[in-house]
């Protein structure tokens, strides 16, 4: 492999691992709570969906960052209602989200009598400096090439690291996925807080979701995300419920996924390796990663909340 | 201080709320998506009462309405065996493509040349086998390490689909048709390893199908063994007293519930397919079979009809096309279905009460469960 394929692999990574890394970071946010949501893939695709929708109408990519949060977020507030307010099963709340998300996405880019799908977005997200420092070899693009969410996302895991470990705030809510009864009893309203937390982490993954149709492919097709959702599931646990690792995780995902395009360019032997063989490389990694960082007594030390998925009932303290 | 609700736990809720809850949750989401419908600008009604008329309206609908309800019978027994005894294996998909995998792998073997009274229990075993070796890469590691089972059997599911696709897409493998060189498909299993039509392209599987969820609520419903896995359900520490093994009991319910679902991916390869087709596999049946179980409030019997009327949605899903309104409209459903039906195990689990005099919420401890 040359330097330039280097390059361009890991600039790929970037693009491809920043959907992850919203996410990822919003799901870890959640399940500090104590809150397990494996609606992330639905989540995303409402993101996905809503965000192309807001920018198709007014040519605005703000404008359809927003709706794509503001959409995230309501389709978690009903995940929060089962699981916080009904207390029932998380694990099978979160799999109706990602079915009727993902359902509820492809209905929408299709319904009506002008449908979005296969329509390019009015807008899409440019890197931010064109000339000048994003021209410095290696550096340059790697550091000044992308576009404004690629920043925004290294913000979201910077402020969501400072705001878990360095704030009263991020205290409280790490209490409330510890030991729900003794935050209560600290004065923490333990509800409150986890709804809170788990439509951050709706908001975030519509973001994700929005990434891919308004930077990485900015045309709306039926799926455009591929496996993403279900990747920041296993991303968490790579990055041991820490936001700044996840970033470091994402990348190294999304390296995995470009990596296949890599070796085709590459000419013989590479590329005879069957693309179908390489699209299993992330998942074989979260499968290892998960038996070896997570099994046993092992998952407390790495940080998983210990009330993870636990429904809290407050009458039975 | 006031309450002006007071919500208890309650003891075993009566037959005619475990039977009102799903059927209420079936209208609400088809109320919720009504609403969608009509914001795009269709009638609700006039989509519901096609759906109902391609999957109940004829004699041909019925029989593709009970071949789509075939594999979920077996994905919802899998889904339900293995959450009965908290065991979340959400990997139905992948030990479903497995299973076909295995069958139509033993298929091809065996040739044309064996007969059908040996190449047709070896199909069906071949899926179990694939569907419970596929679903020990997560259950080994589930009882030795204590490894988390919700995201390796997810991971699974992914990882059997690449595999599929790179028997039949990525290689020249004998899965693959060699005969068609354009566009790469699955290679027809030999006919004599096929199961038999009885009305159109209805087969037996649909028996067999009946058969294996029967089988299963008899093993757990009426067998010492079955008894055991309960009482570890219920509660392993309780279990653990009794002197009952938990690691053992809980691996074999991971490997059967596997081997359901891999019996899923064989009975569809044999059956209907007759080839190891990725695109009539990755339909989503391992999920939909978590539906059925959750509809069915993990009862193995009521596994049944709740798949056919799963089976009814997927079966009229392309048809909503012929009348521009997309197929997504299914997944949605039943995506919406799916939480109203958890949403609604709060009301089976808890009485809601409302007194008129002012009284204290009595603290009832509660064996706290998850499920």
């Amino acid at each position: 492999m040359n330097d330039t394929q280097l390059i361009l692999t890991m600039f790929a990574a970037v693009g491809l691992g920043t959907p992850l890394i919203f996410a990822t970071v919003g799901e870890i946010i959640t399940e500090r709570a104590g809150i397990l949501n494996l609606g992330v893939q639905g989540m995303m695709l409402i993101g996905a969906v809503t965000g192309f929708w807001g920018t198709f109408q007014t040519g605005n990519l703000v404008f359809g960052v927003v709706i794509a949060m503001v959409c995230g977020a309501a389709l978690s507030a009903v995940h929060a209602f089962t699981s916080i307010t009904l207390r029932v099963n998380q694990i099978v709340s979160g799999l109706a989200l990602a079915l009727f998300g993902s359902g509820l996405a492809s209905f929408l880019g299709r319904a009506g009598s002008e449908p979005l799908v296969g329509h390019p977005s009015r807008a899409q997200f440019e890197p931010i400096f064109t000339g000048g420092i994003a021209d410095i070899p290696i550096v340059g693009p790697l550091l000044f090439g992308h576009d404004p969410l690629v920043y925004l996302s290294w913000l979201v895991a910077g402020a969501a690291s400072y705001y878990l470990f360095r704030t009263r705030m991020g205290l409280s809510l790490r209490a409330v996925g510890e030991d729900p009864a003794s935050a209560e009893a600290a004065g923490v309203h333990v509800s409150k807080v986890r709804y809170v937390h788990v439509l951050i982490g709706g908001a975030l993954a519509g973001l994700g979701g929005a990434y891919f149709s308004l930077a990485l492919t900015p045309t709306w097709q039926d799926d455009p995300i591929g496996a993403a959702g279900w990747i920041a599931i296993a991303l968490v646990i790579l990055a041991s419920w820490r936001p700044w690792r996840a970033v470091f995780a994402a990348y190294l995902f999304g390296a995995a996924e470009r990596v296949q395009f890599t070796l085709q360019t590459l000419g013989e032997p590479w590329s005879d390796i069957p693309s179908t063989l390489l699209a299993m490389l992330p998942f074989i990694l979260a499968i290892i990663a998960m038996i070896v960082l997570t099994s046993g007594k092992r998952a407390r030390l790495l940080g998983a909340p210990s009330a993870l998925g636990v429904p809290y009932f407050r009458e039975q303290r | 201080m006031t309450r002006h609700v007071v919500v208890e736990p309650r003891g075993l809720a009566s037959v005619k709320l475990r039977i009102l809850v799903p059927v209420l949750s079936v209208l609400a989401a088809l109320v919720v998506g009504g609403l969608f419908l009509a914001i795009t600008g269709e009638n609700p009604l006039d989509v519901y009462r096609k759906m109902a008329d391609v999957a109940f309206g004829s004699a041909n609908g019925v029989s593709n309405t009970l071949i789509s309800a075939t594999p979920l019978i077996l994905t919802g027994v899998a889904a339900a065996l293995a959450f009965k005894m908290l065991v979340w294996n959400i990997g139905g998909e992948g030990q479903l493509i497995m299973g076909a995998v295995f069958a139509s792998g033993i298929a091809i073997w065996l040739g044309p040349a064996a007969p059908s009274w040996i190449a047709i229990p070896a199909v069906i075993v071949a899926g179990g086998v694939g569907g419970a070796v596929w679903a020990s890469v997560a259950a080994i590691p589930r009882v030795y390490l204590k490894t988390n089972e919700i995201i390796t059997t997810l991971m699974l599911n992914f990882i059997a689909l690449s595999f599929m696709n790179f028997l039949v897409f990525g290689s020249s493998s004998p899965w693959r048709d060699s005969a068609v060189s354009t566009f790469p498909t699955g290679q027809p299993i030999p006919t004599n390893a096929r199961l038999p039509t009885f009305f159109q392209r209805l087969d037996i599987s649909i028996f067999i199908a009946f058969g294996l969820a029967i089988a299963a609520w008899w093993l757990v419903g009426k067998t010492r063994w079955g008894f055991a896995v309960q009482v570890v359900g219920d509660s392993p520490e309780t279990a653990k007293y009794a002197g009952i093994s938990v690691p053992n009991k809980i691996l074999v319910v991971f490997l059967l519930s596997g081997a359901a679902a891999g019996f899923a991916g064989a009975l569809y390869v044999a059956g209907p397919i007759g080839a190891l087709e990725p695109r009539s596999l990755d339909l989503g049946l391992g999920f939909t079979g978590i539906i059925v179980a959750a509809l069915a409030g993990l009862h193995l019997l009521a596994v049944i009809p709740i798949a056919i009327l799963m089976g009814a949605l997927n079966n009229s899903g392309p048809a909503l096309q012929s009348i521009g309104v997309p197929t997504s409209t299914i997944t949605m459903l039943q995506g919406a279905i799916l939480i109203f039906a958890v949403g609604g195990e709060f009301f089976i689990r808890h009485r809601i009460r409302l007194p008129r005099k002012e009284s204290t919420p009595q603290e009832i401890p509660d064996g706290v469960e998850v499920a």
